[in-house]
């Protein structure tokens, strides 16, 4: 069985690393190849397939006359635009963990790109429909940027490169709100009219998906150490089986749970961003580009919230480790959905705003502090459960969008309270989850036996760790004593321990 | 008046409009002539407020279902059922009986059935008489557009070519990758 690394000589790296080669401190205005230029790419390619993705909702009021579409039919758009990544998060988590996030997403986001192109020659409802479904499968690529953020970036830092990665991401959400309407107004002052301006507006996001997915090709690395294929083939990475990262995935019961919540925050990002353009137009009677502009504020806030979540899950475990990073979340999250509750409410202008602003920053902060937990659920499936727990948020946007938002059969403002109420109930499961050797949130570790070593080799039959499958869960764990917090410091090093059953 | 409903017992106007009966008017192509007229019935001098004349292109209850962005309302500001002018004159007391306008279906007149409203307004630009070209249910000699796709040749084009050049360049780089791989090896 050969050593890892050393096939080449060691590479040096710009930032500090760990034993995995991951950066143990993350530099934004850095482009350092490969940690931060993979965090560059990452976000701005996700950041390109939100503005696809939500490309439509500014436009709808142009939209909805060209193609003769009904209330109904807008709904099932909205349903069908994040439907499509509910799987295709799943499949994405898979392709990650076999084939490397580099050529997983940029085949996401090339093969998706047809479907942005083809929605400037859509002509019927059922074309809408179709092209927002597909369109929407993009929205994957959150969880290879996820991935990339995992394997690029070390436990210290890891929720806020998650964090940021992922909220300046989802920034195209609210960035396209306020794209799509001025691009609409340049088309038409040079002289189109307004049904053939809204089609060639979609050409500008078309491109830009394309754009940055031939970026990430040609730019981007997998992990520090370089591209699977060319590791796998030199025997410094192990190939992995479908179905063995399938199963450890599926039977941990944390990712379900983290399934469930993720769809009430960032589900319910989702939603808005599929509705509150049309909201403030039609209730408030406001023009086309305003109600576009106050709904960009809600996507726009994730410049920092989200960043925000993950940076505070990250100073949380400093001193309370993961015990403290679910409290946070349960914290967080259960606020989103008080103040959802009161934006449902509130019937002024003025008061829709600051409240849905603040809103806002709740719900996307609660995105970035899950994200600081997922890393931690499985070493061998991290792909998986980052699918897992990705898709579970496209779930939730279609729920609320099926059981609220569809037809004429709440006002919108009854919905988003209704929504608000579902977010409160639909966190506490975060209450069940339970890190035999950290805790969880009301309960604390085991016993002084259970190590992160036994969690993380639990994976990995005894076969398997002949083979020397486990060496990389085996850094990992030792990487994560931190989320142990302060005070157990001391208290870290195990000697000889006796394997204690896990669930 | 602030309310249509205060409207109704001042239906003033006769009007009609040219379409026949199961002619689908093309938007930015066809035309459409409404005629309209003081009803001859009423005593002189009820027209003595009006000053200004709108005449508008209104959505027909069918292509209001489900779609609350075209609610009728009762209040006229927040009334969203007639949003296409057709013509904004003066009104002439000299020709109460038949005034008419010729108007090209603008391009941005989406598909959907539709009737002529007409409504007089006063000095203070309250509404104060109205007309329809249909009857108080909205049901009967009801207008259809056919709005343009907004689509042209160019566009379909650049759609197909743009999505083939996506795909395959995917594939190419995927060529280029398994190349570098067999070299290292």
């Amino acid at each position: 069985m050969e050593v890892e690394g050393q096939a080449t000589q060691p590479p040096k790296f710009a930032l500090p690393v760990d034993s995995e080669n991951k950066a143990t401190v993350f530099r934004l205005f850095s482009v350092a190849a490969p940690h931060m230029r993979a965090f560059h790419l990452s976000w701005v390619s996700f950041f390109a397939c939100f503005v696809s993705t939500f490309a439509a909702p500014p436009l709808l009021p142009i939209i909805r006359d060209n193609l003769n579409l009904t209330a109904s039919d807008i709904g099932n758009a909205g349903v069908a635009s994040v439907s499509g990544a509910v799987f295709a998060r799943v499949a994405m988590g898979t392709a990650c963990d076999l084939f490397g996030p580099r050529l997983a997403s940029a085949s996401l986001i090339l093969l998706t790109a047809p479907a942005v192109y083809f929605t400037s020659i859509a002509s019927s409802s059922t074309s809408f429909l179709l092209v927002r479904f597909f369109t929407g499968f993009s929205l994957s690529t959150f969880v290879s940027t996820q991935f990339w953020m995992s394997s690029m970036f070390s436990a210290p830092v890891v929720g806020t490169a998650n964090g940021v990665a992922g909220g300046w991401g989802n920034l195209g959400g609210g960035a396209t709100q306020l794209i799509m309407p001025l691009v609409f107004a340049l088309i038409l002052n040079i002289g189109a009219v307004k049904f053939t301006a809204w089609r060639i507006a979609f050409f500008i996001p078309a491109l830009f998906q394309t754009l940055s997915a031939f970026a990430v090709l040609i730019f981007g690395k997998d992990l520090p150490d370089g591209n699977f294929r060319r590791l796998q083939k030199a025997g410094d990475k192990t190939k992995d089986k479908v179905s063995n990262v399938f199963f450890h995935g599926i039977t941990n019961y944390r990712g379900w749970i983290l399934a469930l919540t993720y769809g009430y925050c960032f589900g319910v990002e989702l939603t808005i961003d599929n509705i509150v353009a049309e909201y403030f137009y039609d209730r408030f009677d406001l023009k086309l580009h305003t109600a576009g502009l106050i709904a960009a504020s809600f996507g726009l806030a994730n410049i920092v919230s989200r960043p925000a979540g993950g940076v505070l899950s990250d100073v949380v475990a400093k001193r309370f480790g993961m015990r403290g990073r679910l409290w946070a979340l349960w914290i967080v999250q259960t606020l989103g959905g008080v103040f959802c509750i009161i934006l449902g409410r509130v019937g002024s202008l003025g008061a829709s705003i600051v409240v849905m602003i603040v809103f806002s920053i709740f719900v996307q902060a609660a995105c970035g502090l899950t994200f600081g937990v997922v890393p931690f659920v499985s070493r061998r499936s991290l792909g998986l459960i980052s699918g897992m727990t990705g898709g579970g948020g496209n779930v939730g946007a279609v729920l609320t969008q099926l059981i609220f938002f569809k037809g004429s059969k709440y006002s919108k403002e009854t919905g988003i309270m209704y929504m608000g109420v579902m977010i409160i109930c639909c966190t506490l499961p975060i209450c069940l989850i339970y890190f035999p050797q950290w805790g969880g949130m009301f309960c604390g570790p085991s016993s002084k036996s259970a190590t992160e070593e036994d969690y993380y080799l639990s994976e990995w039959t005894s076969e398997e760790k002949e083979k020397g499958l486990h060496l990389a869960s085996l850094k990992f764990a030792d990487n994560s004593r931190r989320e142990r917090g302060r005070k157990e410091d001391s208290e870290t090093k195990p000697v000889d321990e006796t394997p204690s059953t896990h669930v | 008046m602030e309310m249509f409903s205060s409207l109704l017992c001042r239906e003033h106007f006769v009007v009609t409009a040219s379409p026949a009966p199961g002619q689908v008017l093309k938007g930015g192509v066809d035309k459409i002539t409404v005629i309209w007229g003081l009803n001859q019935t009423l005593p002189a001098g009820t027209d003595s407020a009006y000053k200004t004349v709108k005449v508008k292109l209104c959505y027909a209850p069918v292509s209001q279902a489900d779609r609350g962005w075209r609610k009728t309302k009762d209040s006229m500001k927040k009334d969203k059922t007639c949003p296409y002018k057709i013509v904004d004159r003066p009104y002439n007391s000299a020709n109460k009986t038949s005034q008419s306008v010729e108007w090209t279906v603008k391009r941005d007149v989406p598909t959907a059935t539709y009737f002529v409203r007409v409504y007089a307004f006063d000095a203070d630009e309250n509404e104060v008489a109205y007309g329809q070209t249909t009857d108080a249910h909205k049901t009967t000699t009801l207008i259809q557009v056919e709005a343009i796709s907004g689509r042209h040749k160019t566009m379909d084009i650049c759609s197909i070519f743009f999505s083939a050049f996506s795909v395959l360049s995917l594939a190419g780089f995927f060529y280029i990758e398994k190349r570098k791989g067999k070299r290292s090896q």
